[in-house]
């Protein structure tokens, strides 16, 4: 394994192990989540709800394909693209005064703060967008372990 | 990629649709799949400020002040009842007198970090209060947005 390989595997492996650990908790507490989205007062109640329920398991199943390597450039596009939804809902928290927890790891819980959860998004995504540029699924082709795998490829 | 997010768009949805159902007819939320249940495997409900504050225009519910009473007397939601987390036993016995179960409850504290208005919550809902929710941005959001506030050490029912 050359170092270039290397250095791509584990920067694949970080993505996905960030969105994983950003998204079981969520998962595990959906109420204690669509109480920081409400926090942010941009949705009508019922949608607030909607996020809570789907928005972990975007996070979650990113982070599994990543981790075992399979849609690696979907998954991380999905991930940018979550990332920037994040990143412009911060902002406008920031613009508007609300000093609240960003519910990006911990539900319910009081951690970060906007500005603090603004610089890691971007620094998240970074990351997600060179796992993208990084990224050679057509690899998977040649591991015939990972064959079954194949079968959830769209 | 459209296949990934419709993916995790059916499984959220289908894990989550009791606390979907819930939300959609506004009851107190019914904890997830994988969540952790209280006595009643029912959690109090979060409620956002403008919601707070369409209960409070309707005077549909009860506010209760899960904070201290020094803070309570210092400033609370015109109209709260004190119920403070440290006060619980006694305070909740007079609470129960005075307050039917069938009342709609909102309960607050500090804002978004502090925790008593959950516990007040999940105690009166344990007690009975079918209809129980948690104001998260609490005193200081209600405070910042110009709503209507209340001084003193009673309580001072609208």
């Amino acid at each position: 394994m050359t170092a270039g390989n290397a250095s791509r595997i584990g920067l694949r492996l970080l993505l996905g192990g960030l969105f994983l650990y950003a998204g079981v908790p969520k998962i595990l507490d959906p109420v204690g989540f669509a109480g920081n989205v409400a926090a942010y007062r941009l949705l009508p109640y019922f949608y607030d709800y909607v996020v809570a329920a789907v928005f972990p398991w975007l996070e979650v199943t990113c982070g599994i394909l990543l981790v075992i390597g399979l849609r690696v450039r979907a998954a991380a596009m999905l991930l940018l693209l979550l990332d920037l939804v994040f990143i412009g809902v911060i902002s406008s928290a920031i613009v508007r005064g609300l000093d609240i927890d960003c519910g990006c790891f911990r539900p319910g819980g009081g951690s970060a703060s906007p500005w603090m959860a603004l610089g890691r998004d971007l620094l998240i995504l970074c990351l997600a967008a060179v796992v993208f540029w990084q990224a050679d699924d057509s690899g998977m082709r040649r591991h015939p372990a990972r064959w079954p795998l194949l079968m959830f490829r769209s | 990629m459209a296949v990934i997010a419709a993916l995790a768009l059916f499984v959220g949805v289908v894990w989550n649709r009791t606390l979907l159902r819930d939300a959609w007819r506004g009851n107190p939320v019914s904890g997830g799949a994988g969540s952790v249940p209280t006595l009643e495997g029912v959690q109090p409900l979060p409620l956002g400020l403008m919601q707070a504050k369409e209960f409070f225009d309707r005077r549909e519910a009860t506010f209760v002040d899960a904070r201290d009473s020094e803070a309570f007397s210092r400033g609370r939601i015109a109209g709260a009842r004190s119920l403070p987390v440290a006060k619980l036993g006694p305070g909740l016995g007079r609470f129960r007198q005075t307050v039917p179960l069938s009342s709609l409850i909102v309960v607050y504290c500090t804002g978004f970090s502090c925790q008593d208005s959950r516990t007040v919550a999940e105690k009166l809902q344990r007690t009975g209060y079918a209809t129980v929710y948690v104001y998260e941005g609490g005193f200081p959001e209600w405070q910042a947005a110009g709503y209507p506030v209340a001084k003193g050490g009673l309580d001072d029912r609208r």
